[in-house]
Formats: C-alpha cells, sequence, structure tokens
C-alpha cells in the first residue's frame, strides 16, 4: 500500500513500467530487483537505455510490452520495478 | 552419473562414428531450428537423455547423397546461459564439450528469427563467446521481407565475424547453404577456433555489465547491418486482440480447453476400444492356441495382459500431443500460459503449470515431462507435485466401475444432471482441490521463495508444419512405450508371478491362496478401518501398476473372466461384498492416491533422486487413506 502511494505522488520523478499507457514508448531506467531475479530480464533485453513500448494487456491486466521488435508478457508485479522516463507520448499531452 | 542404458547405446552410435563430425544447431525456441533440423535430418534421427539429466538429447545424421556429412544435434530453445534451467545449462555444456558420450562440436550453426532480430542477437553474442566455429541463419526469410524489414546479411557478416546465410524453414529453402556450409567446413578439416573474431570477454564482468556490454555490440551490429524491423504482423495483432481480449480471450481459451478435453475423451474412445478388442480377441487366441501350461498363463495374463493396459492409452497420449504441438507451434501456448498465469501465480503455480496440468488429465508421465520448460526450479517442482492429482485416464475405468455399482441412475439437480454424472464431476474437482491446496501450501513451506520473474515471449502466430507434428508424435508415444512400458510390464509380470505361488497339484493356487492373496491378507488389517476387505486389499496392490488394472484383478478375485468396468456381474458382486460408505471411500482414496509406479519413476528421474518422489507418493496415500477414511466415517 505504502509504496503504491508513494509511486503515484512521485510519479514524475519515479515512473514505473506498470503505470505507463499503452503505446506509450518508455526508455528504462533501472531495475528494482536483486541480480537473480533481474538476469532474465537482461537476458531478453530489458537494459537500461532500452524502448519498451505497452503494446496491450493481458485479460488480467498485466502488461504486455514490445521490446526490440519482440512481444513480452511480464507480471504487473515485475513491471512494478522496471523505472522508466517518457520519451514520448503518441496521444498527446 | 552413470549413463542411461539409452544414453550408453547412443553413445556407441557417437563412438563409432569418431571421424563424422559434430554439427550443434542452437537458437532460441520458436526460432523454427526444430523445424531446419527436421529438415535436415528426416527420419534419420535418434532421441535419448543427457546423461545424469532429463533433457532430450536429439541427434541425426546429415546426408549428402549417400554421404554422411556430420552428426547435427538439435539443442534445447534457449534464450541464454543463465543456467537458470536444465536446458540452458545442457546447452551451455554441450557447447563447452563438457558433455559425457557427446564430443565437443566441431561447428555451431545458430538459428534466429529474422523477424525478431535485434532480440535473437543478444543470444547469438552469447554463443559467439564460447569461440566455436559458427553459421548464423537468418530463419523466416520471406516473412521478414513480406513485413518489409530487410538486413545486409554481407555487413551483418563482416560485424560478426562469421558466415550468414537466410532460409525458410517452412519451404526448406536455404537447408542447401548450411549443408554447403558444413561440407566446406569439412574439407578445410574445421577452421581453428581462434580464427574467429571474439567480440567481447565479459563472462568476468558482473550480470548487468556483461549483458550492457552485449547489448551495445548487438545494437552496433543491427546498426552496420542497416536492419529494418519488419511491420508488426497484421495477422498477430488481430489475433492477440482477441485471443488476449478481456472477454473474448478468457472465453477462447475455456474453449480450447474443453475441445482438447473432448477430444482425448471422445475422438479417442473408438480407437481406444479398438486396441482392447484387438488385445482381448488376441488373448483368446492364444489361449486357445497354446498348450495349457504355465507359460501359456504367463504369456496371456502376464505378458499380454501388461502391453494391453499400456497400449490402450497411446491413442490420448498421441491426441493430446497433436493438439498440444499445434497449439505450441502455432504460437497460441504463449498466450494460453499468460492468461492462465494470473490464476496459477495465486495458488503457487505460473502460467507455463497450464501446459503440464492439462496434459494431466491424460496421463501424468508426459505431463510431468513437460514441466520442463519452466524456469523456476521450485514452480517446477511445485507442478511437478501436483500434477498427478489431475484426473488421469487409467482412472476413468476405476470410477466407472464403482460409480456404475453404487450411485443410482437417477436424475440430479431436475433434470439438469444425473446423479452419476454428479458424483464424476465431484471426484474431478476433488483432484483439482487437492491440487491447488498442496501447492498452496508447498509455495508457503518447503518451495517458499521469492517470487519468479515470470517472462514469456509472445511469438508471431505461425502455421505449424506438418512433418514437425508428425515427427513429434512418433517421438511421444515412443517415449510414453518405453517409459511407462517399462514399469507397468514388469509390475505386471511380478504381479502375475505372485498369483502363481505357491502351486498346488493342480497348479496355481486359489487366488486367496497365492502369495499376493496372502499379501491381501497381510495388509487387510490396515485397509480394514476404510471398510475395505483383503480382496480390494489385493485390487489396491495391483492397481499400483496402473490403476485400471484393479478392475481386471477384482474380476478375477470375484471369478469373472475377462471382466470389464462394464460387467454387470462385477457390479453385483461389489455390492454383495462392500458397503456403500466403503465404495465412496474408494472413490475418494482412488482420487488422492498415486496408484501409478510409472508417474513415481517419471518423477524420480525428472526431481534427480527418490527424495521427492517418495515424499510424494506417500503425501498422496496419505491424503488417500485419511480421506477414504473421512467418507466411510461420515457416510
Amino acid at each position: 500500500m505504502g509504496s503504491e502511494i508513494k509511486a503515484a505522488k512521485n510519479s514524475s520523478t519515479d515512473l514505473r513500467l506498470s503505470h505507463v499507457q499503452l503505446d506509450q514508448e518508455v526508455e528504462l531506467v533501472s531495475i528494482d530487483l536483486p541480480d537473480n531475479q533481474a538476469e532474465p530480464l537482461f537476458e531478453r533485453g530489458f537494459l537500461p537505455g532500452c524502448r519498451i513500448c505497452p503494446v496491450r494487456s493481458s485479460p488480467s491486466g498485466d502488461p504486455i510490452v514490445d521490446i526490440d521488435g519482440s512481444q513480452m508478457a511480464l507480471r504487473r508485479e515485475t513491471a512494478d520495478c522496471l523505472c522508466v522516463k517518457a520519451l514520448r507520448d503518441l496521444k498527446g499531452k | 552419473m552413470s549413463p542411461t542404458d539409452e544414453t550408453e547405446h547412443l553413445g556407441q552410435v557417437l563412438e563409432s562414428s569418431e571421424d563424422i563430425p559434430l554439427i550443434a544447431l542452437a537458437g532460441a525456441p520458436n526460432s523454427g531450428k526444430t523445424t531446419l533440423f527436421n529438415r535436415l535430418t528426416g527420419l534419420r534421427q535418434k532421441v535419448a537423455n543427457y546423461p545424469g539429466v532429463t533433457v532430450e538429447k536429439h541427434v541425426g545424421e546429415l546426408r549428402s547423397g549417400d554421404q554422411v556429412l556430420a552428426d547435427l544435434v538439435d539443442l534445447p530453445g534457449i534464450h541464454g546461459f543463465s543456467a537458470r534451467t536444465l536446458d540452458e545449462k545442457i546447452t551451455k555444456d554441450v557447447l563447452e564439450g563438457r558433455v559425457d558420450g557427446i564430443k565437443k562440436p566441431d561447428a555451431v550453426v545458430i538459428v534466429t528469427d529474422s523477424t525478431r532480430l535485434e532480440n535473437q542477437l543478444m543470444l547469438v553474442e552469447q554463443v559467439l563467446e564460447l569461440n566455436l566455429p559458427a553459421l548464423l541463419v537468418l530463419n523466416m526469410a520471406d516473412e521478414l521481407k513480406g513485413r518489409g524489414g530487410s538486413v545486409n546479411a554481407n555487413a551483418l557478416s563482416e560485424k560478426l565475424g562469421i558466415e550468414v546465410i537466410w532460409t525458410n524453414g517452412r519451404t526448406g529453402e536455404g537447408t542447401g547453404a548450411i549443408i554447403e556450409y558444413i561440407a566446406r567446413l569439412k574439407d578445410n578439416d574445421f577452421v581453428s577456433s581462434n580464427d574467429i573474431m571474439n567480440p567481447i570477454k565479459s563472462h568476468k564482468l558482473p550480470v548487468l555489465e556483461s549483458f550492457s556490454k552485449r547489448k551495445e555490440a548487438v545494437k552496433e551490429a543491427i546498426s552496420d547491418a542497416e536492419f529494418i524491423p519488419p511491420e508488426p504482423s497484421a495477422v498477430s495483432g488481430f489475433l492477440d486482440s482477441l485471443v488476449l481480449h478481456k472477454i473474448w480471450g478468457p472465453m477462447i481459451f475455456f474453449a480450447v480447453v474443453v475441445f482438447v478435453f473432448q477430444s482425448i475423451f471422445t475422438w479417442a474412445v473408438p480407437l481406444m476400444d479398438g486396441i482392447e478388442l484387438l488385445i482381448e480377441t488376441s488373448g483368446i487366441w492364444m489361449s486357445e492356441v497354446l498348450p495349457d501350461t504355465w507359460l501359456k498363463s504367463l504369456l496371456v495374463d502376464g505378458i499380454w495382459a501388461g502391453v494391453g493396459s499400456v497400449v490402450v492409452f497411446l491413442p490420448q497420449i498421441l491426441i493430446l500431443f497433436l493438439f498440444i504441438g499445434i497449439l505450441e507451434d502455432s504460437g497460441y501456448m504463449a498466450r494460453a500460459a499468460v492468461i492462465a498465469d494470473r490464476v496459477m501465480y495465486r495458488i503457487g503455480l505460473q502460467g507455463k503449470a497450464f501446459l503440464p496440468l492439462l496434459s494431466g488429465y491424460a496421463c501424468a508421465v508426459p505431463a510431468i515431462l513437460s514441466a520442463r520448460t519452466i524456469e523456476d526450479d521450485r514452480d517446477r517442482m511445485a507442478t511437478i507435485f501436483v500434477t498427478p492429482f489431475m484426473t488421469c485416464s487409467a482412472r476413468l475405468p476405476v470410477y466407472v466401475l464403482l460409480i456404475a455399482a453404487f450411485i443410482p441412475n437417477e436424475p440430479f439437480m431436475g433434470t439438469f444432471l444425473n446423479q452419476r454424472a454428479g458424483v464424476l464431476i465431484l471426484l474431478y474437482a476433488l483432484g483439482i482441490a487437492a491440487a491447488i491446496m498442496t501447492a498452496f501450501i508447498l509455495k508457503r513451506t518447503l518451495l517458499k521463495a521469492e517470487p519468479s520473474t515470470f517472462l514469456m515471449e509472445l511469438p508471431p502466430y505461425r502455421l505449424p508444419s506438418v512433418q514437425s507434428l508428425g515427427l513429434r508424435l512418433l517421438d511421444r508415444g515412443k517415449i510414453f512405450l518405453l517409459r511407462v512400458g517399462k514399469i507397468i510390464f514388469t509390475v505386471t509380470i511380478v504381479l502375475w508371478i505372485l498369483t502363481q505361488f505357491p502351486r498346488t497339484e493342480l497348479g496355481p493356487p486359489e487366488i486367496e491362496q497365492s502369495a499376493l492373496g496372502q499379501i491381501g491378507h497381510v495388509i487387510e488389517p490396515a485397509i480394514e478401518p476404510l471398510g475395505f476387505d483383503w480382496r480390494i486389499g489385493i485390487g489396491l496392490i495391483t492397481s499400483l501398476a496402473a490403476r485400471e488394472v484393479i478392475v481386471g484383478t477384482l474380476g478375477t478375485i470375484y471369478g469373472m473372466e475377462a471382466a470389464d468396468e462394464e460387467s454387470l456381474d462385477l457390479q453385483a458382486a461389489l455390492q454383495e461384498s462392500v458397503s456403500f460408505p466403503a465404495a465412496i471411500g474408494l472413490l475418494v482414496f482412488f482420487a488422492f492416491a498415486l496408484q501409478c509406479m510409472a508417474t513415481v519413476a517419471t518423477v524420480k528421474r525428472e526431481t534427480g533422486g527418490w527424495k521427492w518422489a517418495s515424499f510424494q507418493f506417500f503425501y498422496m496415500l496419505a491424503l488417500g487413506y485419511f480421506g477414504a477414511l473421512l467418507a466411510y466415517k461420515i457416510l
């Protein structure tokens, strides 16, 4: 609960992939997970500086993202640990 | 690590061809690697296990005319070498020549799905770091071009320092170039691996840095080779908008599951009946032709009955694996795992457990084998542990017999459901409930861990290749017959021997006086609280071979020749000697207990020892026992 409130408050500086809207491309800043849990992500290209774009959600609301031309499904909990920054907003601000 | 007999055999095959080069085929899952392997080797392939572990080793011969050019080994599809799975570990070990019975490959052919080149190059970088002569295959060339993508293969080749070729796995285009490359390698006596440029020496760096370096190298290669990514596939996009839709998605998922069920339980039935009839009539024929000795009894009642009880499941297994093959190769299985993940995660499993659990409704043995795709060890263990709770088809004859004997054929809940069908559904639900409860407890006690990272790539939808499906069925059928067959066969013969002694002047003893009957009497005190007598006791023992064997055993005990689950005489005999609460208890016992030695043996292999296999056996036995006791006392 506490972390959710914090994330919402600091959303401009501490944006998490789980809060990114569909079709909004973002850049990965860091992965807030221990190495052994982050390694599968590294292996598939989730590395600082890479571009990630949520393309749809699964029926249970978990994100499916496009990364390097591949589509990957993650859990919300994992996406919550990916710190990202906005690049551009296709839907316009 | 003592090699099993299977691997020993394969080792001999490989040793005898010492001078024939070994080429490894590596690549990510869904890169079309296995389709290419099948195209290159056809039926000239063998499947065995790597020594000491249960990862399958696929080796085939690559021929050019009559000449054997090379042995090809199809490595498991992986994403990298972080060695979280057995597949990853084995792939790395094979490529580094550290596996007994298989020499270090002379070269590696790396297969990539060119439509997802950027992502796949991460794996290529890791393979290149192993310093083997390598060929990069850009597969699915037609799809890349069809969707407006392109890449300069020559520039990529220059950048990576290895040869690069195009292929179309589905049409076989470009396979000639792979053969040519291998032939050329052979003529040059294999270029020394030192000639290969190794761009990164990253294994000493911390994890993040080493992957960042690789990614940099990939970015450079992509830009040097002017890679233009293809437009997103419109077909895949459209299908995903349905398949992953909030409402349609789960409905389609449900429909697929029902369809697969329907097919294993309806389409397979005529085939199974046919096989049963064939075994039965040939058994009768044998007993008419053969002289009346113990040998005849061994052949007909022992061996032939044993063979029959295995082969009868084959149609179901094959139909199940045909569907699984179609679902996997088309790309739907990845979506199904994503849809199932949330629910599975709640009970302590994960999306990839969906496939083993579904397969468990046919037979737990292949189901447990299919749990290998689950990366996280604890998730995999929990999945293997609960899979035998799924109502496999060997339980059905037992259920059918007892339900027909004890549950009246009367409506229940209006005309909507029949009482018999209601009980059957309840038994299925009981299995599911036990699985959920067990997974839930396991993941909070013995298998407690940080939540694993669930990451599922959704490959573009593709048409499955008939050749790959056919070869897979052949493979699965063989594994099933060998693994399950060996166990059921042995147990059946042992049981037959137990019915033959001690001998009387007239030949074999009455079943109550036989060694088996005496065992039944010995365990009677243990099962008496459940309302079972020695006869059910014998049935419980023989059903360790395979659950449905109890039907035939009870038939023999009650003196009925060739009784099956629909036999009215057998039903009447049961009604006389078993009380209603005890019969319900017996149903509950079969829903829970792991009455299947083939499954126990498979779990032992898959978990690398007796620890989990015996724990699982006794846990399920205890659950079955106390479940039956509870039912007996309440009713």
